[in-house]
């Protein structure tokens, strides 16, 4: 029986009640509910319900099925989901296609359908349920768990779960006195953000003077980032009336206001259904259930200002007039709407009053923390693994939040903070991640509960960005009342904007930290007194952000465009300028190219070869396809010019300041040197090899770089003015000591990492097993070396890959087998090295580890290893490795290979020299390179420990610019300026037909068969059209800046 | 002229003449017109009675209100927090590009207007673009420009 007339008595609802609890409870057929919340709608949740009930027609299925649209479920991620009753099965992620399936199979043969459960990213483990998924485990859903089991739409599918039984209760008897009495009791505070205590709230309401007295509910929700209101209002909006009527009927109102935002269509659609039906029964309106109680709803639609929120302004709102907050007291439970004594809630409070009265207030007091009880509703937004609603009861701390319920952030990303409270809140950093969630602790971080918005940031989120975002916000949302609010969000927004685009100024800080102190203290609403929250704790806790952009012109996370400019550039290490090489490529203006390519960089043509790239890594033409092809590109000009006979001249320099000392004559080394010749010093490099180079000549096989391009770029290096003596050895040949005893003023120490690390497994001193970098070099020397027909390398860096790839071209050897102890994915090497040597015919075993080398007469005969699986993240949030018990097994070989990793070798420092090391490592000032030891100066790999090219490059080009102030009696500080290109070139302009076709090319290589036992170099270099062709694929970020599009505008 | 006048005229008799109903009366003709048109704000401020500016002063405090006619398709992108760290201001640019215009601007040709929203609480979806109503979940760049080429292609066919 639905109830259709109106309800005029008590008795009839407690009919209605128990009548349509008991057709739930007949309801024989399986339930389909299907999650139709705007996000789920957005998802295609109504494609769904309608191919569901288009073959629940077409195949007169109505008795055995019923199909439910319900709000939203909670589990945002998995949009569009559907729950079956019974059975317990949580289907996420449904498409319309697969209505077939779930009712053929689930519906009619009981047949879970696996493809639709979810699975645990952790464990690799499907989930049959709900509260199989972690996401809903750990919650405490007692207000928004009712979403999935009622039709909103529908008043009757309320009253069968009980709906308005708490109204029931309050007219059967209740006075208002003991409604609030079991308010006081439950400790409810308001959930709207300042978390205060709605019994109290309440009882001055009604003592409040005055026969008119409103109530509102403000479900104007302007936080950007939560949506629990709009859940509730879209979902069970009778919930939140059912609380409004017993409200009014415990503070004696007769009228109440809905003040819901106009951005929630779906939301205003259904709680004006809901108040109509409600109406229609009886349930609003005069004389309600024949008690006396008069009681009705309006709803007002917010015009779109977040200062709204604020209950003042929310009055003026609904007055008709500008939202403009104004002084309290008097509060508005004494003199609120049209001066009448009104009591505003917010949505999620009045969601929470129907439980309580039903329950009790000390059900209610048990579930939460000594002064905030209950559940809080949050919204788990940003960089998240599982976004979504998520009901938690008060206490709980920020890491069971984010990481039992939130699953962690995504892409294995860094966590790096939360915002909570959103404008008005704070950001917590990782430290506080143990932080218990109640209103009290949250605010002494330095954030607020606010409505419950929870924004998760990782590494890839600026700081800095996100306080001007905030201010931006504020600036834009201030009414504009109060002078210290209306000037001091935009001020203080103007100062983080200058820090955000490289122009901040040292003394900002303090500025903005005074600036901040006056908004809070200077202004009337709430508004402006948390409007500085957002900035002060970022300071407080990311203070080192700002620094680095003041300072060092840095944006870590790599957002704010005005610092980063093109992210090529800004990621590399020697800020080469790929996108305006990459220009002039698109011209076809190659010597243009190959000059600026010198400009910053003494080993172009190696670079070109063996460089990690990082630019590709940050590439914006990557977010939307794959990145440009910077490296080839660059390899293209090199080729190009050494084709066309055209060779870089060092411009001539005097060289007539002091004399420095260089040890190794690695990448650093060279950099170091070369830039200091360039600047009229007298750079020696002592070398204990026999060549230069360093690990360039020493490490690097020729398939990958042959000999002759490394040396024409030392022989340009030399040109320069740079003295190289080889095979003299630090600590043996010479002394640092003697070194400033011969006159030279400064020292660079660059000697590498070049000595194996061991593996401390039995067997591994036996003949037969060689260290990858003893190995490379005797190669690189041509040396004799010791391959048998089995080889096994061990690891998973650049070195393996080397030492494999070379093994492999061995007379001798007939097969080459590489272990590593993780999977592809976590493969140091570069990926096209492991892509190629897997071309070459290399099998590589991934998730194995070796235990013991096994002997036969002092000679390596086998490997014994054991197999591993992927654990647990660590703290890189990288899964480690973990072995499998009783998976040993032994694999025979000749030659066994160990390249684990390397460090430096710095035995060479004596105690007398001063300079303090860790472990090998040499120790440095990271801002200026100086070591301990006054004049000498570190970089390179002896510092870093093994590291790519380009790093070691960087290293000499800082060593030059700080060696050069130390010895001219400056301060020792780094010159920081913004990244820009020198010049700006025209960009190419692609029509839509070619920016669709557009791709990455291929890389030219050497055909297979000519690789056979020779050391040719395997990879060749693109055609004039295919890098005219990649080059116009360039997005072009440069740009994007303020210079750059003047830059452009001006040119045309 | 008169139409808008008539229009008006029904809308503030729905709302008995209300000072009080302003915004509402304000929201009505908004979804009529998409816009607040000049001569319906002065036969707004001359029915009920208010001073112009006072009607001015509430068109102009409200965000959703526009005093500029707006194109036929409405795209809004969301610039929430959640779709701000998500990338919502590439979007944003994205469209900036696409359409030729600033936020807040239509299109010479008037087909399109180009808005932002604080938070449209679809969080977990974001960064999000509503065109007309229909919402874009997970809007990457690349989905800007069939977005925009969707509703171009309506152009077309009109």
């Amino acid at each position: 029986m639905s109830a259709t007339g109106k309800i005029t008595s008590i008795q009839q609802l407690k009919n209605v009640i128990r009548e349509q609890t008991a057709l739930r409870k007949a309801e024989k057929r399986p339930v389909l509910t299907v999650s139709a919340g705007t996000c789920g709608l957005a998802r295609g949740s109504q494609k769904v319900i309608d191919s569901l009930k288009r073959l629940i027609k077409k195949e007169k299925l109505e008795k055995r099925v019923k199909v439910k649209v319900t709000g939203c479920h909670g589990f945002c991620e998995a949009e569009p989901n559907i729950i079956i009753q019974p059975g317990d099965i949580f289907y996420q992620k449904v498409g319309p296609e697969k209505a077939g399936d779930i009712l053929h199979k689930t519906i009619l043969k009981k047949k879970v359908l696996d493809e639709l459960l979810y699975l645990d990213p952790n464990t690799g483990e499907k989930a049959r349920g709900e509260l199989d998924i972690p996401f809903y485990k750990k919650q405490k859903r007692i207000v928004l768990g009712d979403n999935a089991l009622i039709d909103p739409t529908d008043i009757n599918d309320y009253f069968s779960i009980g709906g308005y039984g708490a109204l029931l209760k309050t007219l059967s008897g209740l006075t208002p006195e003991a409604v609030i009495d079991t308010v006081k009791r439950s400790g409810l505070r308001g959930r709207g953000g300042a978390g205060f205590l709605t019994g109290m709230k309440w009882e001055l309401a009604r003592k409040a003077k005055g026969d008119l007295k409103f109530i509102i509910c403000n479900a104007d929700e302007g936080d950007p980032g939560a949506y629990m209101d709009r859940s509730l209002l879209e979902g069970n909006p009778h919930l939140v009336l059912e609380g409004m009527m017993i409200g009014a009927f415990a503070i004696g109102a007769q009228k109440g206001f809905m003040y819901v935002r106009d951005e929630y269509p779906l939301a205003v659609k259904h709680v004006t259904q809901a108040i109509e039906q409600a109406r229609h029964l009886g349930l609003l309106g005069e004389n309600i259930l024949g008690t006396g109680f008069n009681f009705d709803i309006q709803i007002a639609k917010g015009a779109g200002a977040f200062v709204c929120g604020e209950e003042t302004a929310l009055i003026a709102s609904i007055e008709g007039r500008v939202g403009e907050p104004r002084q309290r007291p008097p509060f508005p439970v004494q003199k609120g709407l049209w001066a009448k004594p009104t009591n505003i809630n917010n949505v999620e409070t009045w969601g929470n009053v129907p439980l309580i009265i039903k329950k009790s207030g000390d059900w209610f007091a048990k579930i939460g923390t000594e002064n905030s009880k209950g559940t809080k509703i949050f919204s788990l937004v940003g960089k998240i693994n599982n976004t979504g609603l998520v009901e938690v009861p008060m206490g709980m701390t920020l890491r069971e939040i984010i990481f039992d319920i939130g699953g962690g952030i995504p892409g294995g990303k860094e966590f790096k903070a939360v915002q909570t409270g959103g404008p008005s809140g704070g950001c917590l950093p990782k430290q506080r991640l143990d932080l218990p969630i109640d209103y009290q602790s949250l605010s002494q971080a330095g954030a607020i509960m606010g409505s419950g918005g929870m924004i998760i940031m990782d590494e890839n989120t600026c700081m800095v960005d996100i306080a001007k975002y905030f201010l931006n916000f504020l600036r834009n949302e201030s009414c504009g009342k109060c002078l210290s609010c209306r000037e001091g969000t935009q001020r203080m927004w103007e100062i983080v904007k200058n820090i955000s685009d490289g122009k901040g100024r040292e003394e900002d800080l303090k500025i903005l930290e005074e600036l901040a102190l006056a908004v809070k203290d200077a202004s009337m609403c709430g508004l402006g007194q948390t409007a500085a929250n957002p900035v002060l704790s970022t300071l407080r806790y990311f203070r080192k952000e700002y620094e680095d952009h003041i300072k060092r012109k840095k944006c870590p996370a790599m957002v704010c465009k005005e610092l980063v400019s093109s992210p090529c550039q800004y990621a590399c290490p020697i800020g080469q300028e790929a996108s305006t090489y990459i220009a002039y490529i698109a011209q076809g203006k190659h010597k243009e190219a190959f000059d600026v390519i010198m400009k910053d960089n003494p080993l172009p043509s190696v670079c070109s070869r063996v460089c990690n790239h990082p630019c590709e890594k940050v590439c914006r033409a990557g977010e939307s396809g794959l990145p440009i092809s910077i490296r080839a590109l660059k390899r293209f000009v090199m080729d190009w010019a050494e084709k066309n006979g055209i060779q870089y001249v060092p411009p001539r320099v005097s060289q007539n300041r002091e004399k420095i000392a260089i040890i190794g004559a690695g990448p650093a080394g060279l950099t170091a040197a070369y830039y200091l010749a360039l600047k009229g010093f007298r750079p020696t490099i002592f070398e204990a090899l026999p060549v230069a180079g360093g690990m360039l000549a020493m490490g690097i096989p020729n398939h990958r770089l042959p000999k002759e391009v490394l040396a024409r770029e030392i022989e340009v290096i030399k040109q320069a003015g740079v003295e190289i003596r080889t095979g003299l050895t630090l600590g043996k040949d010479i002394l640092i000591e003697g070194l400033f005893k011969s006159d030279y003023k400064a020292v660079f120490c660059a000697s590498g990492a070049g000595k194996s690390l061991k593996m401390d497994i039995p067997g591994e001193d036996a003949e037969g097993v060689l260290h990858s970098l003893e190995y490379l070099r005797d190669v690189n020397l041509s040396r004799p070396t010791k391959i048998g027909k089995r080889v096994v390398v061990v690891g998973g860096g650049n070195a393996a890959i080397d030492a494999a790839r070379a093994a492999l071209r061995d007379k001798a050897c007939e097969k080459v087998t590489i272990f590593y102890r993780r999977t592809k994915a976590e493969m140091p090497a570069l990926a096209e090295e492991v892509d190629a040597s897997i071309d070459e015919g290399i099998d590589i075993q991934f998730l194995m580890a070796p235990v013991k080398v096994i002997t036969k007469k002092g000679k390596a005969a086998a490997i014994e290893c054991v197999r591993m699986k992927l654990g647990e993240k660590d703290a890189s949030g990288r899964r480690r490795p973990v072995p499998i018990k009783g998976s040993n097994f032994i694999h025979k070989l000749d030659t066994l290979i160990l390249a684990i990793s390397e460090r430096p070798d710095t035995s060479y420092i004596g105690e007398g020299d001063e300079i303090k090391r860790h472990g090998e490592n040499i120790i440095i000032d990271d801002e200026t390179g100086s070591t301990t030891r006054l004049g000498v100066f570190a970089g390179g790999d002896a510092v870093t420990g093994p590291n790519s090219v380009v790093d070691a490059i960087a290293a000499g080009k800082i060593a030059a610019e700080t060696i050069e102030k130390y010895v001219s009696g400056q301060i020792v500080t780094r010159d920081y300026r913004l990244v820009r290109p020198l010049i700006y070139v025209k960009p190419a302009e692609l029509s839509e037909e070619e920016a669709a076709k557009a791709k990455r090319p291929v890389i030219p290589a050497l055909a297979m068969a000519r690789r056979h036992k020779n050391f040719e170099e395997v990879e060749g270099t693109l055609s004039e059209i295919a890098a005219y062709r990649e080059a116009r694929r360039c997005l072009r970020c440069d740009l994007e800046t303020e210079d750059g599009k003047s830059a452009i505008g001006a040119k045309k | 002229m008169d139409s808008v006048i008539t229009t008006v005229q029904s809308t503030l008799t729905r709302h008995q003449n209300e000072k009080r109903a302003l915004i509402a009366i304000l929201q009505d003709i908004q979804a009529e017109y998409n816009f607040l048109p000049r001569e319906a704000l002065e036969f707004v401020a001359k029915s009920l009675g208010v001073p112009l500016i006072d009607v001015i002063g509430v068109a102009t405090f409200y965000r959703a209100f526009s005093l500029k006619p707006r194109g036929r398709h409405l795209v809004t992108v969301c610039l929430g927090t959640a779709c701000h760290v998500r990338g919502g201001p590439k979007i944003l640019s994205e469209f900036v590009k696409k359409l030729a215009i600033s936020p807040g601007d239509t299109t010479k040709d008037k087909h399109f207007t180009l808005e932002t929203v604080a938070c449209l609480g679809c969080c977990a979806i974001g960064p999000v673009v509503v065109v007309d109503g229909n919402y874009y979940a997970h809007t990457t760049i690349r989905k800007v420009d069939s977005i925009v080429r969707k509703y171009a292609k309506k152009r077309v066919k009109k």
